[in-house]
């Protein structure tokens, strides 16, 4: 059965420095749209909860990139058979794949058993066992932990932290464990086969406990990976490369993305490497960056940019947040001058401050105006106060303005 | 807010209600998908009113999954009204109606197994283990090489060629009593005062050496402090600082080789200090309720640097949390090595037949300094830690057990002493002629691969000490 499904559909690798290859998609994949449309009537919006900032763009079909690879990927290959899922649906298919193929793989964590709050297991257990896929008790220390324990002896550790929010307690486990096995062992034991999975970003009424963004934490902390999908075919490619990484790694899902991003995702396996930035959109102006949900934003903002002001962005998605993509980066802003990063991460310390600092020392010739972010601010993440915290496309639009007129 | 009345369970939810249904409670609960009013109310229908609704599991979830049968949802259990057993899905236990709070039993605790007194002699000989000579001299051997190996580093690092040590003193009877227990490729993490396990293992005094003093011999390259020994071969995971960190970690570990059916167990050694730590409630319970095959080692020597016992905690020691996660635990004298030997076997036969943790909680007591950078005469009396060291020493109730079968003498002993000595001397002599490891060590394993970024602080360096070198200790390291 699986050699013939993998003869039919291929198994997909995008592979190669800077660019990816080519896929196709199934003809009439539709373009799915956010699921929350706008209020009907005027007079109801003060009372309704407000609309999503972003609006999910999947990418557009088919995709050509240039291929700056060395790699021997044919230009045109399939996907083979695709399914349009969610994002929470692209996690199942990625976990539904790893534990088909390493019998080693297990998924543990809270809730995790019945499908997990964000219903990214479902079905799991009832397809590998109660061995395979199982609840802990409510202890994130225990998790990972437990999670670097089973890497130690080879297995693949498949953890999941309910909350971005709730990773604190176990902190130590990442940053002076995990993070150091294989470097203070020397290399005689390592936890390379440990992936660390959790909701994150805000959500529209999260408030402090349910929104955080705590990549630049763990940005800090040479040894692990930390990766964050912008949308479900991402998810399942980046998640399939961190379980199938050698290095422990955090993987972040948009939790606002879990059902208001949809598209076409192949049913078999398939790699998008880690460590790699994505040019999603070309442009010649100002560089914009960001990760997760905010890509959306961005992207926006570059139409915004382009219909008000004439102004051509060249969009970005980091993808990795260590370790970065740092050559694709400069490489954009030498050619625009012009670089504006933006995360929902509060802005004192977040990751865009990481970016800015290495683009000055790298690209500092080339720059025409001071490099930009548009973050969340230095408070902890508001609930009511929420449409004002985020860093939406107005705020991401007026700091471009104010970049172009400098 | 007050729990509903049975009238009010029983009437179906108003449609179009946006409050919170008395069952949903706020927090970590999935978001962005309120209950929907009709699922609700159909899961209503389903149970006897005797028990709250639960919350609608079908609701959103889309089709709904067969039931699991091990564990079949409570609305489908018929609860008779006339039935007074308690039916809390958290306890199993009866009703009482008198109040009283159970006392902690401290001044009464768990009893102490032993086997030998402190003169070595057999108390009970159906407890003797009946181990064979060799087995013993090479209990003695490990324990013995190993004092000697910690005087002679202790001393170095006191003449500033190592920069670090902790000893082993009045503990080895805990190590080498469990590790002869365990099979060779039982997996062990340990805390830092476990040095006896390598040992017993036959861990080479080179290696020791070459860790203590960080030269190129030292399978862990140079990076850590001294002690931090590991060893893959003999299946013994590298020691890290923090504590307790390897607690939960030992139980992961477990759950793999469980997983594997590698008939292994897991052992994890850690001080009564370390038990405090939230790690090691996270591991006991981890254990208990994922039925890991491992042995909690728990070295209760007295001390956590200069902490007592008695602010460390207040209960009956570490082995009397043990039952409280559901654990089998037992408390052993841990300066009796047929004692731990006896209870680390059966915990070692029992933990992996029957996929349960075991909890050993070896009293003994820390002789030496927390380690060279303590003066513990600032906390404790020198008769106190001359007790220990003359009337109930591990090493000395061995030794007697070993004259009273016949199996040493003085003069063995003392050529044993002579050549454990000269060994030590000189592995001690070759590590410390060896040269440092080559730096660029300093930049490797941080990841499998070395990232670009990383590679450039490497290539930063090296044309740094091309101009700079001469104040770097360049001729200690290898080229």
């Amino acid at each position: 059965m699986a050699v013939v499904a993998a003869a039919a559909g291929w198994l997909l690798r995008l592979r190669a420095a800077g660019a990816e290859g080519h896929w196709r998609r199934l003809p009439g994949a539709g373009l799915a749209r956010g699921f929350l449309h706008p209020a009907a009537t005027v007079e109801d919006a003060a009372q309704r909860r407000q609309v999503a900032h972003f609006t999910f763009q999947p990418d557009p079909e088919p995709r050509e990139y240039a291929l700056e690879t060395q790699s021997p990927l044919p230009r045109n290959f399939e996907m083979g058979q695709t399914q349009k899922m969610n994002l929470f649906q692209s996690v199942t298919s990625a976990l539904d794949n790893s534990l088909a193929k390493d019998p080693t793989a297990v998924i543990f964590g809270e809730d995790v058993a019945f499908g997990g709050v964000f219903r990214c297991t479902v079905g799991l257990r009832d397809k590998y066992g109660k061995d395979r896929v199982f609840n802990t008790p409510l202890c994130e220390q225990g998790i990972v932990g437990f999670g670097i324990g089973i890497a130690v002896t080879g297995a693949t550790a498949i953890a999941e932290i309910q909350f971005a929010d709730y990773i604190f307690p176990a902190f130590d486990q990442i940053v002076n464990e995990a993070a150091k096995y294989r470097y203070r062992s020397g290399d005689l034991f390592n936890c390379g086969s440990l992936t660390i999975r959790s909701p994150w970003g805000c959500v529209g009424h999260g408030a402090l406990y349910h929104s955080q963004s705590p990549e630049a934490f763990f940005a800090h902390c040479p040894g692990i990976k930390v990766v964050i999908p912008r949308s479900p075919f991402q998810a399942k490619g980046l998640l399939l490369s961190c379980i199938e990484d050698k290095n422990p790694c955090i993987f972040f899902e948009p939790k606002i993305l879990y059902r208001a991003a949809a598209e076409e995702v192949p049913i078999e396996p398939y790699n998008i490497p880690l460590s790699q930035a994505e040019v999603i959109q070309e442009g010649s102006d100002v560089t914009l960056v960001a990760w997760g949900t905010q890509v959306h934003v961005i992207r926006e903002v570059a139409s915004m940019a382009k219909e008000k002001l004439g102004v051509s962005c060249e969009v970005i998605d980091l993808r990795t947040i260590i370790p970065w993509d740092v050559d694709t980066i400069c490489k954009s802003v030498i050619k625009t001058g012009r670089l504006l990063i933006s995360h929902e991460a509060p802005l004192t310390g977040g990751f865009a401050s990481e970016i800015s600092s290495t683009v000055q020392e790298e690209c500092f010739l080339n720059l025409e105006a001071p490099i930009s972010r548009v973050c969340g601010y230095d408070t902890p993440f508001p609930h009511i106060f929420e449409p004002f915290y985020i860093p939406d496309k107005w705020k991401c639009y007026d700091a471009l303005r104010k970049m172009i007129n400098y | 807010m007050d729990s509903p009345s049975l009238r009010e369970l029983q009437q179906p939810l108003l449609e179009g209600t946006e409050c919170e249904t008395p069952a949903q409670k706020p927090g970590r609960h999935e978001l962005g998908s309120p209950l929907r009013e009709i699922a609700f109310a159909e899961s209503l229908r389903g149970l006897q009113f005797l028990s709250p609704p639960l919350p609608s599991v079908s609701a959103g979830l889309g089709e709904p999954r067969p039931p699991d049968v091990e564990h079949p949802p409570r609305q489908q259990q018929q609860f008779s009204s006339l039935d007074d057993k308690p039916q809390f899905p958290g306890a199993s236990a009866e009703f009482i109606d008198k109040l009283e709070f159970i006392q902690p039993n401290v001044i009464s605790g768990i009893p102490i197994y032993r086997v030998m007194d402190r003169q070595g002699q057999i108390i009970n000989p159906s407890e003797d283990p009946h181990l064979p000579k060799e087995k013993v001299l090479k209990l003695y051997k490990s324990m013995t090489l190993l004092n000697t190996m910690d005087r002679i580093l202790y001393e170095s690092q006191r003449q500033g060629r190592i920069s670090f040590y902790m000893t082993n003193y009045g503990e080895e009877g805990t190590h080498v009593g469990s590790a002869a227990a365990l099979d060779n490729t039982d997996l062990v993490f340990g805390q830092y005062r476990e040095a006896g396990v390598l040992m017993y293992r036959d861990y080479p005094l080179e290696l020791f050496m070459a860790q203590c003093y960080g030269n190129i011999s030292d399978l862990g390259k140079g990076r850590q402090m001294p002690v931090h020994y590991g060893c893959k071969e003999r299946h013994f995971v590298t020691i890290s600082s923090p504590l307790a960190t390897q607690i939960p970690q030992a139980v992961g570990a477990a759950y793999a080789a469980k997983r594997a059916n590698a008939n292994r167990v897991v052992i994890c050694y850690f001080g009564e200090g370390a038990a405090s730590e939230g790690d090691a409630h996270a591991g006991f319970n981890f254990a208990a309720t994922l039925e890991c095959p491992i042995i909690f080692f728990c070295r209760n020597n007295g001390y956590a640097i200069s902490t007592p016992t008695s602010e460390q905690y207040r209960g009956d020691g570490i082995a009397a949390r043990g039952p409280g996660y559901g654990i089998m635990s037992i408390r052993v004298d841990g300066n009796d090595v047929f004692a731990v030997y006896n209870a680390t076997k059966e915990a070692r036969r029992r933990a992996v037949a029957e996929n349960q943790p075991f909890l050993i909680e070896a009293m003994t007591y820390r002789i030496g300094h927390h380690s060279t950078s303590d003066d513990s005469s600032a906390y404790r009396s020198v008769d106190e830690v001359n007790y220990w060291d003359k009337q109930d020493h591990p090493i000395s109730r061995l030794r007697h057990y070993l004259l009273s079968q016949g199996w040493w003498d003085e003069e063995q002993e003392k050529a044993w002493r002579k050549q454990s000595r000269r060994k030590v001397m000189e592995a001690f002599e070759q590590a410390e002629r060896k040269p440092k490891p080559n730096p660029n060590l300093l930049f490797s394993d941080v990841y499998q691969e070395m990232p670009a970024q990383l590679r450039k602080q490497q290539e930063s360096l090296a044309r740094h000490l091309q101009t700079y070198g001469e104040h770097y200790p360049l001729d200690h390291f290898d080229k």
